[in-house]
């Protein structure tokens, strides 16, 4: 089929409902008329006019065959020149910033890649802030943070592949591993799913995840997720699998198990005793945030006589003349939290501070000194809350939890805490993220990955990829042949 | 859905000191005497040695499940007769466990509570865990089974030192009769290797590491032994009046009439620890009413157990006193028939139908 440069311009034209940010311009190339067309605000001006016009304006030698192939070989000086057969295909790439080449009377359409990426630079992202270590961050351009991880990563053995998602946005998808470390057969799953995902639209990293967790219901998170090219990389070279998605600072990895969460990139940087010390502090303070309104209670309630009497008594002459009980003393304590925390949230930073000083001192202290709640409530409620961002990508998670905690707390006492903490972690255990036990290295034990679990080893110790992570398990030797 | 042989050793620890912590050394003490260690070591041994052996068993059949095994061996009647005891011997168990934690929720707990109420977090717990099966339960057993053993081992060391080591002299002392009287009596708390039947197919033994069950059932003995030396060396002639060995010893070395705050803690774990027991009994009993009544599904089962679970809850202190005493009789010898001569009869129906089938294959080689 050969292609009249007018009416295809026309017919593109019209399937882009004529929209004013399409772009077009018509020159002489001998005898021939080209249409260049394009969408203005994804394309750089300065690559157009060098790569595309400046080169077949200035080209003085007549072409002998075919003009399409000439234009491809000898005129345009752009480093990326697709050829299309349909007029569908031109359109798809030039939608994503291409701009496209119709020769009249020509049977190929040619698409040069002038895209203009409009992202922020690369910083350092605010959950994953490092003391020592890499600063960079990921972006929201599927580009260049496949730069940013191919500047890690300089061997023939990391895939790349890449897929449209959303039947408007045609979000790239782009899914990245080591060839020789994952499991193919994570990959070809994670593969087809998100080949069968049928949605409009692909806006974040997050619409993908409900398409790939087994139990998409579970309040817990299944699949990890990452901001930093260094920590992706990290996990690559354990087994898992990166999905990137444009648009998104976000990198999903699979597969994810909890305690990826207690680790953080810093302790790679820093000494191994130290790491111990300060994975066993995270873990402690997950279980303060999570137990300890609800402990208050039951100790309050039921249990009290188990307190030293010296701590007894100082806790019973604040809380004296408290018109609540603990139950609803804690639990409107927790909720006031939580408003403070959403409304903190969404707050223009400068209004930030001043609620702050709002939120905790005014309101802190007046309902202490309205005799409304008592300083022992109010003291647990805000270690619980701050010892929640200790972990912030599972803050949401533990709240609820810690509403349930108090709930039963005040209900069945400290039985009842002890029974919701065995379910807690039997439900836990029941999860299985793409081969791996949600809770290993610690149930099942895996003795191998000690060497990263609430301790860690040092790196020359670290020869084996962990077991707990489904990986390639032929190549689960990190060392070189020559250091074995 | 396998378990690997770490899990398994774990569970052997778990369900060893299953029932030994709490109301067994009192009444051990009411017919043996200062010599009652002796009747616990012993049992515990001799649970050890069926354990390895049911293992052994285990490992060398490539049969599915412990009903196939046992119809390759006995033929197809007996094995549904032995299932059928063998769900009583689990009733019993779990009826044991849930009563006991009954008991010790109420006594170091709460003043006063309706545990119709209160049992019904422990039922959802269960149902959950066994839902999920026993890849379940032994997951959640290597979480809780390092807590339970420190924290013992710390309510123990911390009242050694109050220990009257003349309390244990002299040996033998109303001679060697008492103890078997006793063993007999109270063999219904023993057994304990019994629940390892319903795990053959289920575990996979290709990351074994011989030594595991030995360190780990070793480790329970030796922490059993160790409560019940601080125990008996608290206690002495006052034991039968103790139904609550891991508290009460807490509760004597504080030396003040309240539990101290982190012996509180140990004794919540326990609370953990029986939970977890109460579900592999429960399992165990699943698999039996399962092969017994050639049920397919699990639903059934569960519902069953969890309803059984809940029924005794209704049964009241006094009557269960009486109850316990009548069972402890009568499953003295359902154990002695479940724990020890079920495993025998396996053993030699299977090294029978080895020799059987060596000698029609030695017979097939000749003729060819």
């Amino acid at each position: 089929m050969k292609f009249n440069a007018v009416e295809t311009q026309k017919n593109i034209e019209t399937k882009l409902h004529n929209s004013s940010d399409v772009k077009s311009r018509t020159v002489q190339f001998f005898e021939k008329t080209i249409v260049l067309m394009y969408i203005a605000d994804i394309t750089d001006n300065v690559l157009f006019n060098q790569t595309i016009i400046a080169p077949i304006i200035s080209y003085n030698v007549e072409p002998q065959g075919d003009i399409v192939s000439e234009l491809e070989s000898k005129v345009l000086t752009n480093h990326e020149v697709v050829e299309y057969s349909s007029e569908q295909e031109a359109l798809d790439d030039m939608l994503s910033g291409k701009t496209i080449v119709i020769v009249d009377g020509a049977e190929k359409i040619l698409g040069i890649d002038v895209e203009k990426i409009t992202t922020r630079p690369v910083m350092e992202p605010p959950t994953s802030v490092v003391v020592k270590g890499p600063r960079e961050g990921f972006t929201e351009s599927i580009k260049y943070n496949l730069a940013l991880i191919r500047k890690r990563v300089r061997t023939d053995d990391l895939v790349v592949n890449i897929m449209d998602i959303g039947e408007l946005t045609k979000t790239q998808v782009g899914i990245v591993y080591f060839d020789s470390v994952a499991d193919k057969a994570i990959v070809k799953d994670i593969e087809k799913k998100l080949k069968k995902i049928q949605i409009d639209g692909v806006l974040d990293a997050h619409y993908l995840i409900s398409y790939l967790q087994r139990n998409p219901k579970s309040m817990f998170k299944q699949i990890g997720d990452v901001e930093k090219p260094d920590i992706l990389v990290g996990k690559m070279l354990e087994g898992r699998i990166g999905i990137l998605v444009d648009g998104s600072p976000i990198v999903l990895t699979v597969p994810f198990v909890l305690i990826e969460d207690l680790q953080n990139s810093d302790d790679y940087y820093s000494q191994p005793i130290r790491v111990g010390f300060i994975r066993v502090l995270r873990l402690l303070g997950v279980i303060l945030a999570v137990v300890l309104p609800g402990v208050y209670v039951a100790l309050e309630i039921y249990h009290y006589k188990i307190l030293p009497t010296e701590f007894l008594v100082t806790i019973r002459n604040t809380t004296q003349g408290i018109p609540f009980s603990p139950f609803v003393e804690v639990f409107f304590l927790v909720v006031l939290f939580e408003i403070l925390y959403e409304a903190n949230l969404r707050m223009p930073q400068y209004f930030g501070m001043a609620m702050s000083i709002v939120g905790a001192l005014i309101l802190g202290e007046t309902t202490v000194n309205a005799g409304l709640v008592s300083p022992p409530a109010v003291m647990i409620v805000a270690l619980s809350g701050i010892t929640f961002y200790i972990i912030p990508s599972q803050a949401a998670q533990f709240s609820l939890l810690r509403l349930a905690a108090v709930v039963i707390g005040a209900c069945l006492g400290l039985y009842g805490m002890l029974i919701f903490c065995v379910f807690i972690l039997s439900y836990l255990s029941s999860f299985d993220s793409y081969k791996s036990a949600y809770l290993a290295p610690t149930a099942p034990y895996i003795e191998s990955d000690q060497q990263d679990n609430f301790k860690r080893d040092l790196i020359k110790n670290m020869k084996k990829r962990p077991r707990s992570i489904a990986n390639n398990r032929h190549n689960d030797d990190r060392r070189s042949e020559d250091e074995n | 859905m396998k378990i690997n042989y770490r899990q398994l050793s774990i569970l052997v620890f778990m369900s060893f000191i299953a029932l030994k912590c709490l109301a067994l050394p009192g009444l051990l003490y009411s017919e043996s005497g200062n010599m009652s260690w002796l009747v616990t070591l012993v049992l515990m041994f001799v649970d050890f040695i069926f354990a390895l052996l049911i293992i052994d068993l285990m490992k060398k059949s490539n049969a599915k499940n412990i009903l196939e095994f046992m119809q390759q061996c006995l033929g197809p009647v007996l094995p549904r007769i032995f299932m059928a005891v063998l769900v009583v011997k689990y009733a019993l168990v779990v009826a044991n466990i849930s009563k006991g934690l009954e008991f010790f929720v109420v006594e170091n707990f709460y003043s006063s509570l309706n545990w119709i109420v209160f049992v019904l977090p422990l039922i959802i717990l269960v149902g959950f865990m066994l839902y999920k099966g026993i890849r379940n339960i032994a997951r959640v057993s290597e979480m809780v089974c390092w807590a339970v053993l420190l924290g013992c081992v710390y309510i123990a060391v911390k009242s050694i030192m109050s220990v009257d080591v003349l309390n244990f002299l002299p040996f033998f002392k109303d001679g060697v009769a008492p103890l078997f009287k006793s063993g007999y009596q109270h063999m219904s708390w023993f057994g304990s290797s019994t629940f390892l039947l319903m795990l053959f197919g289920k575990v996979d033994f290709s990351n074994e590491k011989k030594m595991k069950l030995v360190q780990y059932s070793f480790l329970a003995i030796a922490l059993v032994m160790l409560i019940h030396f601080v125990f008996y060396g608290l206690f002495d002639i006052t034991s039968p009046t103790h139904s609550f060995c891991i508290s009460d010893i807490s509760q004597y070395s504080s030396g003040q009439s309240s539990i101290d705050e982190l012996s509180w803690l140990v004794v919540s774990l326990w609370v953990t620890a029986q939970a977890v027991q109460l579900a592999l009994f429960s399992y165990a009993m699943i698999q039996a009413i399962k092969f017994t009544f050639n049920i397919k599904t699990n639903v059934f089962p569960i519902l069953f157990v969890l309803i059984y679970i809940f029924a005794w809850s209704f049964i009241g202190e006094m009557t269960v006193r009486l109850e316990q005493v009548f069972l402890t009789q009568f499953s003295s010898i359902l154990t002695i028939f479940t724990a020890y001569v079920i495993p025998i009869i396996l053993y030699i129906g299977y090294a029978v139908e080895r020799r059987k089938n060596k000698k029609i294959r030695g017979g097939e080689k000749c003729k060819s």
